[in-house]
């Protein structure tokens, strides 16, 4: 069996952790977020013929308050970066989250999510924001964690991402540059 | 020096190089002119060694870490160089590596110092514990007789806890390497789980501990335990119901150190897949050691209860007993100390009673009475004392007093037959008792004792008793009479009429007339001291 460690992202309140909870039956309480700041879960997904059991590191919110420890991200294989569109804030922290991320951890896959994609007509991020976003290199997918549209997918892409590249610690080193799908 | 020129000089069809006239090697020079001129080139690099010291500059930082990933052959050969150049750089500058390392030496010794006490802590209840118990004894004997160190015994034997489950955790990513349980189905959301204890682990740190290298190693809920030992790659977790043995946790760490010995490029490369780490499984087995607490230990305590009971009972009165019978001992001696005319040489103790030897003189006290009286019988004693005449004041003066209490005592006073008339031949003798109880008086009234004397008269066996009782009491009080017509004031003078009780015998059975008519003497002094 594979596992693979995987990080949600992004701000506070951007769905994260509803994500995580369309794709998986959780067994550790909600608590855990506020007490111990991250929450953890895992999904078996299949790519391929091969099974891998993604490890779901839901850390808390970022916000003026928290800031994402090393810690948490230290050995990720990949992480999901979400966005609220219904907040434009939340789509310009991200660019300064996938940044420090990338600090944290050097180049793993990763995925940029528009969450809340139910609520299109209300959205504050606009079709140039999200061209921007695949501009700059970043795989962008649109989920709505209320109707479960999408939610699989980005797990599904997100783990096939991550097993195309063989030894991740290897490439980290000589990498720089972000790495997308 | 650039690359570029010298090829630049070589490659030039220049003035100052001469254009050959021989037909060959014009034809030479037309057909392999310019891969000449190349060859020339290549030739110079390979010749010049700034050339190619400058080249090997661009590349070797690359070439490093290529040949890092592939293997270790790199590192092997550079071990030594940088250990001698560490050596020599200690040697010539030893205050640069002091400096280097002062911003971390503090920290590392206070975290070991800090390890330690709170080992040296976690184990002296135990300690205690394990060095009276009947356990302790039983498996101190085992590992006697096994050979086995103690430790392993009380691992094995321990009935108090029993190690549930041993997680190994890689320690950077929080994902599982291996698991093993007791219980099949507990092996559910172990990666889970596994995520949740590096997080929770994280958290702590984060939140509490400012000091790097300190780390939560113990997670406690009720009768479960999770004991968490920390090594560079992974973690080793074991849950544990009852309460553990220290031994317990230098067994985990011995395990996490295999692991790491065993396990280190499957460590250092970890990408998730436990097939890899598949093969810490059997090391992590034998981690699930430990019994269940057994029901039935109460009634088992309680009945050895029963055995230990009278034997401790027996063995404070025993102590008691011994305690006792050395204090007075110790009384008896002091008092023999004490005591005039007594010299304790050696006083030792030996099998079932005590061996004294010293210095007696004649007039002192009996030592066994000593000895008696401080409550020790004086037959467990073996005392050899050695005669000797002690300067004591107070033997001075009974010397004397015995001097003439003796001088009198031998003194007899002969009667004719049928006379209580003293001879005027007795006289000498009754001045020598007279000068002798004058001066026994003297010591008496110095020391305050008190003079007795009784006087017996006696008459020979012939004549009737009556007569002859009579007579012996007429003999004594003209002895009395005539020492107090002398000026002599005893203070109780007795006449005893003896008759012929106590003839004067100079054989058994064959006794002398004329010697039984007499008077004789004896002296009691009251050695009572005021």
């Amino acid at each position: 069996m594979i596992q693979k460690k995987v990080c949600m992202i992004g701000s506070f309140g951007v769905g994260k952790t509803s994500l995580v909870a369309r794709f998986v039956r959780s067994i550790f309480s909600e608590k855990y977020h506020t007490t111990v700041g991250v929450k953890i879960d895992k999904k078996v997904v299949e790519v391929g013929e091969k099974q891998v059991t993604l490890v779901l590191w839901d850390i808390a919110g970022e916000d003026a308050l928290t800031t994402v420890r090393a810690s948490q991200l230290r050995g990720a294989s990949g992480y999901i970066l979400v966005v609220d569109g219904q907040r434009r804030a939340t789509y310009e922290t991200a660019f300064d989250l996938q940044r420090r991320v990338g600090e944290a951890i050097g180049s793993v896959p990763f995925l940029c999510v528009l969450n809340k994609s139910d609520l299109r007509e209300r959205w504050e991020v606009t079709e140039d924001d999200v061209e921007a976003l695949r501009q700059s290199g970043w795989p962008v997918l649109f989920s709505s964690a209320k109707t479960g549209e999408g939610v699989e997918d980005v797990f599904q892409e997100l783990a096939t991402a991550i097993l195309k590249i063989p030894n991740v610690k290897d490439d980290r080193a000589n990498e720089a540059t972000p790495r997308g799908i | 020096m650039s690359l570029a020129s010298p090829l630049r000089e070589v490659a030039s069809p220049d003035a100052d190089q001469e254009v050959p006239t021989d037909p060959y090697h014009r034809l030479r020079q037309l057909l392999l002119g310019p891969e000449q001129t190349a060859i020339a080139g290549l030739q110079q690099r390979l010749d010049k060694p700034d050339l190619r010291a400058e080249e090997l500059s661009r590349i070797i930082a690359e070439a490093i870490v290529l040949r890092s990933h592939r293997d270790h052959a790199l590192q092997n050969a550079l071990n030594p160089l940088l250990e001698e150049a560490l050596r020599v750089s200690v040697a010539r500058n030893p205050q640069l590596l002091a400096d280097t390392l002062f911003p971390i030496i503090g920290r590392a010794v206070r975290s070991a110092v800090a390890n330690s006490l709170r080992a040296i802590v976690e184990s002296l209840n135990e300690t205690v514990e394990r060095s009276v118990s009947w356990d302790a004894l039983k498996w101190r004997l085992e590992s006697l007789r096994t050979g086995k160190p103690f430790g392993e015994i009380v691992l094995a034997r321990s009935l108090r806890y029993r190690v549930e489950q041993v997680f190994a955790i890689h320690r950077e990513t929080g994902l599982l390497l291996a698991h093993v349980a007791r219980e099949a189905e507990s092996a559910r959301e172990n990666e889970m789980i596994s995520g949740m204890l590096t997080a929770v682990q994280d958290f702590v740190h984060d939140s509490f501990v400012e000091t790097k290298g300190a780390e939560l190693d113990t997670v406690e809920l009720g009768e479960f335990n999770v004991w968490i030992q920390h090594g560079p790659e992974a973690l080793l977790c074991a849950v544990v119901t009852g309460t553990p043995p220290r031994e317990l946790r230098n067994a985990l760490q011995r395990t996490l150190e295999e692991l790491h010995s065993n396990f280190a490029s499957v460590l250092s490369q970890y990408d998730g897949d436990t097939e890899s780490a598949s093969g810490m499984r059997p090391l992590l087995e034998a981690c699930l050691v430990g019994q269940q607490p057994r029901g039935g230990k109460q009634t088992a305590s309680r009945a050895w209860l029963w055995v230990a009971l009278p034997v401790a009972g027996l063995l404070l009165a025993l102590g008691v007993n011994w305690m006792v019978q050395r204090h007075r001992w110790n009384q008896a001696i002091e008092n023999l100390r004490a005591e005039p005319g007594i010299v304790l040489t050696s006083e030792e103790n030996v099998w079932r009673g005590y061996r004294l030897s010293g210095l007696r003189d004649p007039m002192a006290a009996d030592p066994a009475e000593i000895i008696r009286r401080a409550g020790v019988d004086p037959a467990k004693v073996d005392a050899r004392w050695e005669q000797y005449i002690s300067l004591d004041p107070r033997f001075q003066l009974s010397r004397h007093v015995a001097e003439e209490k003796a001088r009198i005592e031998r003194q007899v006073i002969l009667f004719r037959v049928n006379s209580s008339q003293l001879d005027p031949e007795q006289l000498l003798r009754l001045d020598d008792v007279e000068s002798s109880l004058r001066r026994l008086q003297g010591y008496a009234s110095a020391s305050g004792w008190k003079l007795k004397l009784e006087i017996a008269g006696h008459t020979d066996p012939t004549g009737q008793e009556v007569k002859n009782a009579t007579l012996s009491q007429k003999r004594a009080e003209e002895v009395i009479k005539a020492l107090t017509d002398r000026g002599i004031t005893a203070d109780a003078f007795t006449p005893v009429a003896k008759a012929s009780q106590a003839p004067f015998e100079w054989k058994p059975g064959s006794y002398v007339p004329e010697l039984s008519r007499r008077v004789t003497f004896r002296v009691l002094m009251d050695n009572e001291q005021k």
